[in-house]
């Protein structure tokens, strides 16, 4: 079993383990299983067919880009291949490391709510992001201790930039 | 003859390009205006000729009356169309275009004026005889005299600022306690969207549908009704799926409510387009005015499909001194079969709908019988974070309400858009959900059914990765950079954390730029 860690273009991040049992990849996500089975090419050039979980799909892969059933498009950015490390459990590793906040889109900052050292509780408001006429404001996603703040009030910021450390 | 030789279009994005299509349409010429973020968008490339405003904050540029008015007479344009958003209801623009000898291409700006807010236009709905919802007949000054009145109209009941739009400044407030929590923060809200802190309470409706009437009238006194909009498929107070006609109305109902909408232009003596918003409540049958809108709206294509009319012609003909070309009868004999319009977001409706900006990577358009794209990108648009998240519009017709969701569905398979995030895979899913397909749903609906819709995007996300990875272990995905080492060395500010994002509440609002 490995640990795959999948990144689209969009800056989506995708940790799975991965699996193969008789001749099918296992692949598991912290809510979903997927059994994935290669049959082989398609009836149309340059088409290939898999069993996804029981169904047949339609796949194809264009300059990197992802084409599933003539409907779905997805673009991967990067796949790592990480050795499982000894004495954690599967659920853990998928999850990640907690209490590094991420940005979930490009914006710009536009209030912090909390200061270094604040006591924060989970859901708690942190600072909020404008973008595309809307402000969205990001929240605690684990309780803690605001270690250390990384951006400031008029600061752009784009996907995945570290926001906040909560300790 | 064309009436003007030369329109600038005040605007970007999908509705530039719409308006552009018309302006050629009629034998003119087209005039952009772009912001530096705009600099190789659609809209310029798509004009005849275009002019730089300013920086990519609105303010600067898409809201700088003065910009644009130098604009129009570098280009010697006859007339401005200002499209939707940014200054297309602002009476100020339009007396300012009016001084500079241009047409504007909108309603007169005494009529704006009269209806200048939601509460001017409240009062005149009730001199029409327009049903309106029981709240407070003015701004109300102060928490107290609110609390007060809540109690006396009964919650749930709704804080509105009492200008601006685009449902800014809304908030549903369900019992003394939480009056209290939002009223001074929608009063800062509203100073800073809108320069007015106003705001007024009135009854909330539990699970309304929102229709919307289009007004179309001539300089002469002459008023139709194309009929209504539904437009309930919403989430923070903007629609995202809009269908004509609604299928919760019968013929009567909608009848109802041609006289005194035409009554409303008659009072302030308005022309060219006009959408009467309201709120219809499916038991009681009763329609709630909620304000007028004074300019072309977004879903405007559907009513061209019902009609097969080109309203955006119309209203050009209409700003040069034409009459309407059909009477109510005429107009009502056109309609035929159903239209469903999409709003293409540039949006992650699995992280509560926020903005997605960047390049588009792939593009590829549906096409074929009953499918219509009004859009404002193309492969390698850049979609900025500085403008409002629409993209394009997919507009479907069919004979029936059942026809057009077979087409909505085919054509939102066909549609592919790649580098930012988009609404098509959550309207796929809408689109194939019973309660859509039996047209049963209010203003509530995506809120209601959020965890189904997430759960699904979820599932097809995690499915698209996990036949990459397999794609990738059978050597079957080339050209991508791998690593395979679990030592990153990764910048301060990228690093490799998977999964934690912030959580993102869902209150959010609409701010100006």
């Amino acid at each position: 079993m490995k640990l795959l860690r999948v990144s689209s273009e969009l800056g989506d991040n995708y940790v799975m383990t991965y699996d193969q049992q008789n001749n099918k990849d296992v692949i598991n996500f912290e809510d979903n299983k997927f059994e994935i089975e290669y049959i082989g090419p398609g009836w149309r050039e340059g088409e290939l067919l898999f069993k996804i979980n029981g169904e047949v799909h339609r796949v194809y892969v264009d300059n990197g880009f992802i084409i599933i059933d003539d409907e779905t498009i997805f673009k991967v950015d990067k796949i790592t291949e990480t050795p499982i490390e000894q004495g954690k459990s599967i659920e853990d590793l998928i999850r990640g490391k907690e209490g590094e906040i991420l940005s979930p889109m490009q914006g710009r900052i536009v209030q912090i709510r909390v200061k270094e050292g604040d006591a924060v509780n989970k859901g708690q408001p942190l600072l909020s992001i404008e973008a595309m006429k809307s402000e969205t404001i990001i929240s605690a996603p684990v309780g803690g201790v605001v270690q250390k703040i990384m951006v400031k009030p008029g600061q752009g910021v784009k996907k995945g930039d570290l926001l906040l450390i909560i300790k | 003859m064309p009436p003007f030789g030369k329109v600038l279009v005040a605007n970007r994005g999908e509705i530039a390009v719409r308006v552009m299509k018309a302006i050629k349409e009629m034998g003119m010429k087209a005039v952009a205006v772009y912001s530096e973020a705009d600099k190789y968008a659609l809209h310029v490339k798509y004009a005849d000729e275009a002019y730089y405003i300013g920086p990519p904050p609105a303010l600067e540029s898409y809201l700088n009356i003065q910009a644009i008015i130098d604009a129009a007479e570098k280009a010697h344009a006859d007339a401005v169309h200002p499209g939707y958003g940014f200054l297309s209801e602002n009476a100020d623009f339009a007396e300012a275009v009016v001084k500079a000898g241009l047409t504007w291409i909108g309603p007169p700006v005494d009529a704006m004026r009269a209806i200048k807010s939601k509460l001017d236009g409240k009062r005149i709905a009730k001199q029409a005889g327009v049903p309106i919802s029981p709240g407070s007949d003015g701004p109300v000054d102060s928490l107290d005299e609110a609390l007060k009145l809540a109690e006396k109209i009964g919650y749930p009941i709704m804080v509105k600022a009492a200008f601006g739009g685009g449902g800014t400044g809304i908030t549903r407030v369900d019992n003394p306690d939480q009056l209290v929590e939002v009223w001074e923060r929608n009063k800062r809200l509203a100073y800073q969207a809108f320069g007015k802190a106003d705001l007024y309470i009135e009854k909330a409706a539990v699970n309304p549908r929102h229709i919307e009437f289009q007004l179309i009238g001539d300089r002469y006194g002459n008023y139709v009704v194309a009929w209504e909009r539904e437009c309930t498929i919403q989430r923070r107070n903007q629609k995202l799926i809009e269908e004509a006609p609604s299928p919760a109305l019968k013929m009567e109902e909608r009848e109802r409510m041609f006289e005194p909408i035409i009554k409303f232009g008659q009072i302030i003596h308005y022309y060219t387009l006009g959408t009467f918003e309201t709120v219809f409540s499916d038991t009681t049958r009763e329609f709630y005015f909620l304000e007028l809108n004074k300019r072309l709206q977004v879903e405007h294509p559907i009513t061209e499909m019902i009609f097969r009319i080109d309203l955006v012609k119309l209203q050009i003909n209409i700003a040069a001194g034409e009459h309407l070309p059909f009477t109510q009868e005429e107009l009502n004999k056109r309609v035929r079969g159903h239209a469903i319009e999409y709003r293409i977001n540039a949006e992650d409706p699995l992280n509560d709908f926020t903005g997605s900006s960047g390049f588009i990577t792939y593009y590829k358009e549906p096409t074929g019988p009953g499918v219509r794209v009004d859009s404002g990108v193309t492969l390698g648009s850049y979609v900025p974070p500085f403008y409002d998240s629409l993209i394009s519009k997919l507009i479907v017709y069919g004979e029936n309400r059942a026809y057009a969701i077979q087409a909505g569905i085919r054509a939102l398979n066909d549609y592919k858009i790649g580098g930012v995030r988009t609404t098509i895979e959550l309207y796929k899913w809408i689109s194939q959900e019973e309660d859509f397909q039996k047209g049963k749903f209010s203003t509530a609906y995506i809120a209601e059914k959020r965890e189904q819709f997430l759960k699904f995007l979820k599932t097809k996300e995690q499915m698209k990765a996990a036949l990459a990875a397999t794609l990738y272990q059978r050597g079957l995905l080339k050209k991508i950079t791998t690593t395979s080492t679990s030592v990153q060395t990764q910048s301060q500010t990228k690093r490799s954390n998977w999964k934690t994002y912030g959580l993102m509440q869902q209150s959010s609002y609409r701010v100006m730029w």
